[in-house]
């Protein structure tokens, strides 16, 4: 009788495992990674508008926040925070800048290797390239517009942060469309990117500080 | 021998008592009225800094139905970095925490720095003191007291503060017109070096 229930529960985890409404799974993602790996990059640089919403899901909280993201090849992102708060984030390579509203502060990745882990999924997040790290585990749906890429992290450190990271990607352009950052609680950060502009040769000079 | 003088002089200033003179007095009649507002759910930007080290994030204070409060810090990207429970009893429960942030003496300092701000220890009877011209009402918990500054007309506070017999510990200063919604609240730390600021904003505000 008990191998009957244990049997019924790993076929109930099975099904449990989230699908997306209107997405259907990508067969041989071997395939798909070597492809993809080659058309998103061609995607230079990116600038677009951001909308993020953060949810908290036992507090009934959410907050909204807006601003400006740019992104270039192969290690650079900056990200403004212009509403409800300013702040700012600007990684380039190994170095990072965040300036909030009472002080402006510069980091090494280097000497903090949480930091550059989050830094790495940032980067990668914005060229697809989750899908070749080895601190995540990937799934992969497809619809006709959008590819949908589910990555699960493998390192306890990361596990801290987030369950999943579903990146929404547009067909037309292989940019990045929504970042999903979704917490072991419930709790979920979602990045939604609007007025994008890709490979207009954006300056080294946005990123430097 | 100047030099040791002066060595002795500092030594005997850093070893005075800051609460020197304080006496216990007969509970002062406006305590109970003028006491620290429990706070309202507000969404505030924070900045951190302890020893040198900077951090900045944001801060929700959430009053819950049940009458408890959930304060959760995390950075402006959306990361949570803590989730932490009070009761109305004083009692309190680590959500979540991350790795880097979950250590005894770290968990400690921001429990009684958040059940400060939030003015929690003012629901038990209160008790007062004069000391100088200053008169104090809060409760003696664990060695320390925990009290806030009666103003001399006796129709508000001032800061809130943590002190052991000899020292000041911790105050918490509180601005703004509602004080169930601070604009602004300052949480300095006197035995090291440690602030936490905290600017209200509108979560809702639009471009």
């Amino acid at each position: 009788m008990e191998k009957v229930i244990v049997s019924f529960c790993v076929i109930g985890l099975l099904f449990l495992q989230p699908s997306y409404p209107g997405y259907k799974p990508v067969q041989d993602v071997d395939d798909f990674r070597k492809k993809f790996t080659v058309v998103a990059a061609a995607v230079k640089d990116i600038k677009a508008d951001f909308t993020q919403k953060k949810t908290l899901v036992a507090l009934t909280e959410t907050i909204t926040s807006k601003g400006t993201l740019w992104f270039k090849q192969t290690d650079k992102v900056r990200m403004d925070y212009t509403t409800p708060f300013v702040y700012k984030m600007i990684i380039n390579g190994d170095n990072m800048l965040v300036k909030d509203a009472q002080k402006e502060t510069r980091m090494s990745a280097r000497s903090n290797k949480l930091l550059q882990q989050v830094n790495r999924i940032m980067i990668d997040c914005m060229q697809g390239s989750l899908l070749e790290s080895k601190d995540f585990s990937n799934r992969v749906f497809e619809n006709e517009s959008y590819y949908l890429l589910e990555l699960t992290p493998t390192s306890k450190n990361l596990q801290q942060f987030f369950s999943t990271i579903v990146i929404t990607v547009e067909k037309k352009d292989n940019s990045p469309h929504i970042i999903e950052l979704n917490e072991s609680g419930g709790d979920k950060t979602i990045i939604s990117l609007s007025n994008k502009k890709v490979n207009m040769a954006l300056p080294d000079e946005v990123f430097s500080f | 021998m100047k030099y040791f003088l002066f060595s002795a002089l500092c030594f005997l200033a850093g070893c005075a008592s800051y609460y020197k003179g304080l006496t216990s007095e007969a509970l002062i009649p406006c305590a109970d009225e003028i006491k620290p507002t429990n706070l309202n759910t507000t969404w505030y930007t924070a900045s951190i800094d302890v020893i040198g080290k900077h951090l900045s994030g944001l801060l929700v204070v959430k009053k819950m139905p049940d009458a408890s409060y959930r304060l959760v810090f995390t950075n402006e990207a959306g990361a949570t970095f803590f989730d932490f429970k009070f009761q109305p009893d004083g009692s309190f429960q680590v959500v979540s925490v991350i790795t880097q942030l979950d250590k005894k003496p770290v968990i400690e300092t921001l429990r009684k720095d958040f059940e400060l701000m939030l003015g929690l220890p003012f629901n038990q009877p209160l008790r007062s003191w004069q000391h100088n011209s200053l008169k104090y009402a809060g409760i003696e918990r664990g060695g320390e007291k925990i009290y806030f500054i009666v103003n001399p007309d006796c129709t508000s506070h001032g800061n809130l503060e943590i002190g052991s017999n000899r020292k000041r510990k911790v105050s918490v200063s509180l601005s703004g017109k509602e004080p169930a919604q601070p604009d602004s609240i300052l949480i300095t730390h006197y035995t090291f070096d440690m602030t936490i600021r905290l600017t209200k904003f509108d979560k809702d505000v639009d471009e």
